[in-house]
């Protein structure tokens, strides 16, 4: 495989350079498939139109100011949700990795199974557990939190792992330099080995916070004004199902798709595809 | 409520709720992996319209959340005509979600082979659907093994997407739902169905380990 880079992708190399014939098949499949994609858009274009929801009455409030300052507060729920989500899930998530990792078995087995446990329950599970079963308990909580524990709840089990296969991937010999060194073992744990093991997972941490602000979508089962319940205000304000979800949709879409991205940036500048960090 | 008389109330429903959760998730892994095949299909394919295609289609359905989705599919298509069962919704939300990162799966399976090989394979005379067939496929389902079963359990944990929609027989996300909002199921009711989405998920982990550990090719 070639440096960093300068990498040739499996997708490039498949294909020889074509010849005139094999040109001449690309060429036709490729107007073909243009000419199918235009229909499809036209379709889809046609069928918004006939229904009558390219009128005006279901686009014209997104040119107001008001509209995008209401979806606006809502996007800030959603990020204040999704925040706190992921700082609490980085927390239990660094707590569940050191007792996985830690010289104990009693806490290396609780802690395995506690990881498997959140990752194997869906995320609406755990908050309809805040939302219907905590308060039968007598406990009042307020909408945020009810959607910050489920969310963080379903996402420390995998900050765990991304963390420890980080920790993994910190060669041995760090190790065995800092202790003969004569630095403790805490100290080598957290100036040699953590500093290294966060720099390789930092791209998984952040592709786990898409997963956190997809979850976050669920606040309307709670009632949290997020971005999403702000949607349901504007929808039943003009009556405009369609275009107001459609919109929203799209946001969620680039936020994470920024997310995305950053998390594949991050991930080429430390060159860290070389660390298998585990698949979530 | 004790485990007893839930179990007794209710021990029937949970089976049917959790064969329901499993047909969901059979049916939707298996559209997902098609669906996933054939966009993966498109996005190494020379054909520029096609390649753009499927990278929208993927960057759609890996980054829209659920229940975005799904409210699209149950509330919104309606307006423009086109009306399913919620059933159908459920379906097609759980299985266009897995095949976006069914397809990313396979790319980065397909991206680990090393390039050498391929002109290895030219070089020996082999055509392009030999090449495919007896390199590229085999190889990149090999190392995919354990990101496809990561994508049955997370496929498993969307379809608790169903449970936000009136659905004839719930699946065991709806049934916690229901049972607390009927009676107070408690911590218990939740745990059960906690419970049997875990042993699922663990089950399908460790039958991925073995397979994983019987194709794995050592690099």
């Amino acid at each position: 495989m070639n440096k960093a880079g300068s990498r040739t992708y499996v997708r490039d190399a498949l294909f020889e350079k074509p010849g005139p014939k094999a040109l001449k098949k690309i060429r036709l499949v490729t107007a073909l498939s243009l000419a199918a994609l235009i229909l499809l858009i036209f379709l889809v274009i046609r069928q918004f139109y006939i229904t009558g929801q390219l009128d005006a009455r279901y686009w014209s409030f997104f040119l107001r100011f008001t509209t995008w300052r209401f979806l606006f507060i809502g996007l800030l729920g959603t990020v204040e949700a999704a925040s706190l989500g992921g700082v609490l899930a980085l927390i239990t998530g660094f707590l569940l990795m050191l007792a996985r990792i830690s010289k104990y078995r009693i806490l290396n087995i609780l802690s395995a199974a506690l990881i498997e446990f959140t990752r194997g329950v869906p995320t609406l599970l755990f908050i309809y557990f805040f939302f219907l079963v905590v308060p039968q308990m007598g406990i009042k909580m307020s909408a945020l939190w009810k959607v910050v524990f489920p969310v963080s709840i379903s996402a420390c089990g995998i900050v765990a792992e991304v963390l420890r296969s980080g920790v993994n991937a910190v060669p041995k010999g760090q190790r065995e330099a800092a202790i003969s060194l004569g630095m403790s073992e805490a100290a080598t744990f957290l100036r040699i080995i953590l500093p290294q093991a966060v720099r390789f997972v930092v791209p998984a941490l952040i592709s786990e916070l898409v997963i956190v602000v997809k979850d976050t979508t669920f606040a309307y089962v709670v009632s949290f004004p997020d971005l999403m319940q702000n949607a349901k205000v504007l929808i039943s304000n003009y009556d405009a199902l369609l275009s107001v979800y459609l919109v929203v949709a799209v946001i969620y879409i680039i936020i994470n798709y920024l997310l995305n991205q950053l998390s594949l940036y991050l991930a080429g500048r430390m060159d860290v595809s070389t660390v298998n960090v585990a698949e979530v | 409520m004790s485990l007893a008389t839930l179990l007794e109330q209710y021990g029937e429903e949970y089976l049917i709720a959790l064969l329901t959760t499993w047909k969901l998730t059979a049916i939707a892994f298996s559209a997902a992996f098609v669906i996933g095949i054939l966009v993966t299909v498109m996005r190494v394919s020379p054909v520029k319209p096609l390649r753009v295609f499927a990278e929208i289609y993927v960057q759609i359905f890996r980054n829209i959340s659920g229940a975005a989705l799904l409210i699209l599919l149950v509330y919104a298509l309606p307006y423009l005509n086109m009306m399913f069962s919620y059933f159908t919704c459920v379906i097609i939300a759980t299985t266009l979600i897995p095949s976006a990162f069914c397809s990313e799966y396979l790319m980065s399976g397909i991206n680990t082979i090393d390039v050498g090989q391929i002109e290895a394979a030219r070089a020996l005379g082999l055509n392009f659907t030999e090449l495919v067939r007896s390199i590229v496929i085999p190889q990149a389902l090999r190392s995919s093994v354990i990101p496809l079963t990561n994508l049955l359990v997370s496929t498993m944990l969307t379809t608790a997407l169903a449970s936000q929609v009136p659905m004839d027989p719930r699946e065991l996300t709806g049934l916690v739902s229901h049972i607390n909002t009927h009676a107070v199921g408690g911590v218990v009711a939740f745990f059960v169905s906690a419970f049997l989405y875990c042993i699922t998920a663990v089950v399908i982990g460790q039958v991925g380990l073995r397979i994983d550990r019987r194709v794995r090719i050592l690099r």
